[in-house]
């Protein structure tokens, strides 16, 4: 696959099969076996293909695209196909394609209504095999248009070949599903209409030419140059003197019979008709009309132009289910002489698979357009030219009327600087010319060049008069008051704008009067009077003040609003732990003597204290009173927790066969338990007891 | 709770407050907080680009532009100043807004100066900051435009680049475009942001063409064809460029005789197309790339100086008078 941006071409594309009907046959035998019978196969196989009408689907491109106007007398017609095997597909000859483009002036052929795909063809050529749709379009053309503007057979592989991009690559791919296409060319230059000077419009038809390869034209002697005037068939002039009615005729009534009559009747007509075959390299002249084309110009504009606007209009309108039909039939419009009424020439029909309209406006392409622009800057007025807008076209017979020439114009008056005189209407009524250059100017201009102020700047204009300017000539220079007015007009007229500005200005009344009540509070106070002026106008300052003033404290509160509270008060100091060593506290505390306190911090063992006597209170006679209760109160206590401990005791039984799983986490039983145990059995014994 | 506040620590907080605020922050748009509101500075903004602009009031009179031309013009700012202030001037009432407006206007400049460059910002391109400098632009009036819709417009600062070379939007030459626009089907208005040097035009990119290069033959409305020779083996162009001549029919103008042009193709040597032509190659052969206009080059010297056409009748104060375009023909 090529990378993006580039493309392969291909000579064509092979299709293994043709469309049309197979019939498959399989047959077996075993040679070992030669009494065995096999029933043979037969099936049926059908290779479709579009032959009257192709699907829109089968379309990827055109060019020049459908319903355009443009100067494409240099290019080519195309149509760029999806399905890259198409052109081949009917083809009896493998190297030649069954499609070919032609391309058809206005009143060269004739499209058809919808027929029965039996009409479709010439009559005596019949297409065998099956057909894709019921009904189709065709198109008749002349012998003698067929000899000049069709392909001959073999420029049909010339104009047919399959390009190969990548599917990626959006310009060239144009969203095909496998980068393969096949192209089909025209091979006819459209050319704009040099003798009446006006665009011509032209049908591109993709048509079919089965069974008709013999009609095409031999192999003519070339030449290596053309004249744009040739004539090459119009069926519109006959139309013109019998105003034949395209429907009536299609109908076969009205005129139509008078017609026949009348040619066969020979006279006038045939004579015409015959010298216009005969000499097919007669110029087609304004005298074949009668009168100079120039004067039939808008009548030709006007139709071009209806045309082209009636596709427009009903590609807009259309329901959408039969847009592309009644597209396709409106582009018809000057397609639909019928020719085959009048003409004693034999007549050719051809399916049409699709076709498209477009129109040549002008002479040359692109580049020639853009050679002979008019460069100049914005107040250059036209270099004299012979003919600069018109495409050049043929001189007009000897004889016919001078063509119309344009109502001429005064020149405008032009200064250097870029400024036109204009007719001016003043409010008094006076008609004078005043001055008015628009935004567009020829020279490099200075933006703030007002000279009655420091920077030049214009100071702000509040109306528009206020930027009239008079010019030392005397005359008014109304170009930035014309500015003004159309920016004034420009913002009324989007009440969104409107809106928008009051709003604003709302906003900023609002804040000017903060402003103004912020000045006089603070009219004493020179720091903060030069704090407002220095910034000016604020809007909303009182709830910017604020804010602001409490994201200020919050930043700072300390200075602002108060010292803040620590996290945690200290407890208030005891007295005689101030100042005191901590040793003698305990040693006075506890009554341990203070040696017996350093010699256990020294060899950092408690078991020192052991040999400390404990200090007993002196003997008193309350003292012993307090004894005897408090051995009561201590056999009272120690007989209430053992029987707690019994009490206790049957839930642990259970409590430890439930908890063997906890073992681990239940501590080992201590010295205390032992005690609660002894004190636990004692108490039961007394119980019992 | 006591809270004690002196004077001075008031007076501080609001000076801060006062000189620390951006004053009215009315929106939150890309170019951050500013003083007019986001639409209004928006409309503004396309207003100094002459939207909506009536069409004669920027080509007053239309023998200026005549059908099949091209005039280029530089912009002139104090016009479109005008065009703001009296699109403001809608939103006074009274003297007290007119002289706050008065107050306020060197700032409204400035920010619409700043986002009249971000009104046409292509995806891949960043917006130009910074003042407003000069516009130019070029009005074009032609077939060219209504035939070929979507025209491939390209300014540059200087001529560095070469007349067919293809150069990407950030290129620092190249100039962007404020505007590009179509104002009817025939007129095209591009305004760049800055003075070009050279200016290209392109036939737009769609697809692939076909076609030759027409060329008159003498007579009147007689032509004759030609193709430059590509190579089968390469695809490029022959060096030096050999013209192939492209044969017709007799008697049906433009009809192309396949035959005769299929020979004159293969006769010429270096086309290394062996000894039949297919489809293909007569395609290559055929194919037409897009057209550039090239506008400005220096290289070609302008046969009729621009001054000439100006008539002197009005004296008026130019700073600078400067030409620069000229009419150039590749």
């Amino acid at each position: 696959m090529p990378q993006p941006g580039h493309f392969r071409l291909h000579g064509r594309a092979q299709p293994p099969l043709v469309a049309g009907d197979y019939v498959i046959e399989g047959d077996q035998s075993i040679p070992e076996e030669p009494s065995a019978r096999f029933d043979s196969y037969r099936g049926h196989l059908r290779v479709t293909a579009p032959r009257f009408r192709l699907p829109p689907d089968h379309i990827l491109s055109t060019f020049p695209p459908a319903n355009s106007e443009g100067a494409y007398e240099t290019r080519l017609p195309q149509i760029v196909l999806r399905r890259r095997t198409l052109p081949w597909e009917r083809s009896t000859d493998p190297e030649v394609p069954w499609l070919a483009l032609v391309v058809i002036a206005e009143g060269e052929g004739e499209l058809s209504a919808e027929k029965k795909v039996e009409d479709c063809v010439t009559p005596g050529v019949t297409l065998t095999g099956p057909n894709d749709v019921a009904t189709g379009v065709h198109l008749t053309v002349t012998e003698s248009v067929v000899k000049k503007i069709f392909p001959t057979k073999d420029d049909l592989p010339l104009l047919t070949h399959v390009r190969e991009v990548d599917i990626h690559d959006t310009e060239l791919a144009m969203g095909d599903d496998d980068g393969f296409m096949a192209v089909v060319l025209a091979n006819r230059l459209p050319q704009f209409d040099r003798v009446e000077c006006k665009p011509i419009r032209y049908l591109a038809c993709l048509i079919n030419l089965e069974g008709q390869y013999d009609v095409l034209p031999p192999p003519s002697e070339p030449v290596d140059r053309f004249i744009a005037t040739e004539f090459v068939y119009d069926a519109a002039l006959a139309l013109e003197q019998y105003q034949i009615d395209p429907d009536l005729a299609q109908m076969g009534v009205g005129h139509v019979a008078q017609l026949q009559q009348m040619q066969r009747s020979g006279g006038a007509t045939r004579a015409r008709q015959a010298g216009s075959a005969a000499d097919t390299s007669s110029v087609r002249a304004g005298l074949q009309k009668g009168s100079y084309a120039g004067a039939s110009q808008p009548k030709t504009m006007q139709q071009w132009q209806l045309a082209t606007q009636t596709v427009e209009n009903v590609a807009v309108t259309a329901p959408s289910g039969e847009a592309s039909r009644l597209v396709r039939d409106a582009m018809k419009v000057g397609f639909r002489f019928p020719i085959e009424g009048f003409t004693y020439e034999r007549v050719f029909r051809f399916p049409v698979l699709t076709h498209w309209s477009f129109t040549v406006t002008g002479a040359g392409g692109f580049e020639t357009l853009m050679r002979n622009l008019d460069v100049g800057l914005l107040g250059t007025l036209p270099a004299p030219r012979e003919d600069a807008a018109r495409p050049p076209c043929a001189d007009p017979p000897a004889g016919a009327a001078p063509p119309p020439t344009a109502i001429a114009r005064p020149e405008p008056e032009l200064a250097e600087t870029g400024h036109v005189g204009l007719p001016h209407l003043t409010r008094r009524g006076e008609q004078i010319r005043a001055w008015y250059r628009g935004p567009l100017t020829p020279h490099v201009m200075v933006r703030d060049r007002d000279p009655e102020t420091e920077d030049g700047r214009t100071p702000l204009a509040h109306t528009s008069d206020q930027l009239r300017r008079v010019v030392p000539d005397g005359r008014e220079d109304l170009s930035l008051a014309a500015a003004f007015e159309i920016g004034r007009l420009l913002a009324l007229s989007h009440p969104s704008i409107v809106a928008a500005l009051m709003r604003w200005r709302r906003e900023q009344f609002g804040a000017a009067r903060a402003k103004k009540i912020v000045e006089l509070a603070a009219g004493s106070v020179a720091l903060l009077k030069d704090a407002v002026h220095d910034v000016g106008v604020t809007a909303d300052l009182g709830r910017l003040l604020g804010r602001s003033v409490i994201l200020a404290s919050a930043k700072d509160p300390e200075h602002v609003l108060a010292p803040v509270r620590p996290l945690k008060d200290p407890a208030r100091p005891i007295e005689f732990l101030v100042n005191r060593d901590i040793d003698e506290v305990l040693s006075v505390g506890f009554g341990i003597p203070l040696k017996t306190l350093h010699t256990m911090r020294e060899r950092m063992d408690a078991s020192v204290l052991s040999e400390v006597p404990v200090p007993v209170s002196p003997k008193g006679p309350e003292m012993a009173i307090d004894r005897d209760a408090l051995q009561h109160a201590l056999a009272e206590r120690v007989n209430a927790i053992a029987t707690d401990v019994l009490r206790g005791q049957k839930d642990v039984i259970t409590h430890r066969s439930t908890a063997k799983t906890r073992k681990r986490s239940e501590p080992e039983p201590d010295a205390l338990d032992e005690l609660l145990d002894v004190a636990a059995r004692r108490r039961r014994e007394e119980i019992e007891g | 709770m006591k809270v004690t506040l002196t004077a001075t620590q008031v007076m501080n907080v609001m000076k801060d407050v006062v000189t620390s605020t951006h004053p009215a922050p009315t929106d939150e748009g890309d170019l951050g907080d500013r003083i007019v509101p986001r639409d209004l500075r928006q409309f503004l903004a396309r207003l100094r680009l002459l939207g909506g602009v009536p069409f004669s009031y920027l080509v007053p009179d239309s023998q200026l532009l005549p059908p099949e031309s091209i005039r280029f013009f530089y912009l002139d700012r104090a016009w479109t100043d005008a065009l703001v202030q009296g699109a403001l001037s809608v939103g006074t009432v009274n003297s007290s807004d007119r002289a706050q407006l008065e107050q306020l206007y060197p700032a409204i400049r400035d920010e619409i100066d700043e986002e009249e460059r971000i009104v046409r910002v292509p995806g891949s391109e960043g917006a130009r900051v910074g003042r407003a400098g000069q516009v130019t632009g070029f009005l074009l009036r032609s077939r060219a435009v209504s035939g070929w819709p979507g025209l491939h417009v390209r300014a540059y600062r200087s001529d560095v680049v070469g007349d067919d070379e293809m150069v990407d939007e950030g290129h620092p030459d190249r100039l962007k475009l404020l505007r590009l626009e179509r104002l009817a089907p025939a007129v095209l208005l591009a305004l760049f942001d800055g003075v070009p040097a050279v200016v290209h035009i392109e036939e737009p990119r769609q697809g692939v063409q076909f076609g030759v290069r027409l060329d008159s033959a003498g007579g009147a409305n007689t032509f004759r064809a030609f193709v430059p020779a590509r190579s089968a083996s390469t695809g490029r162009d022959l060096e030096p460029q050999r013209d192939m001549r492209v044969h017709f029919r007799a008697g049906a103008p433009g009809v192309i005789d396949m035959r005769k042009t299929a020979e004159e193709f293969l006769n010429t040597p270096g086309t290394n197309m062996g000894s039949a032509l297919d489809g293909a190659e007569f395609a290559l052969q055929m194919i037409r790339f897009p057209y550039r206009q090239v506008f400005g080059d220096p290289s070609v010297t302008a046969p009729q100086p621009i001054d000439a056409v100006f008539r002197p009748t009005v004296a008026y104060t130019l700073k600078n008078l400067e030409v620069r375009f000229s009419e150039v023909i590749r």
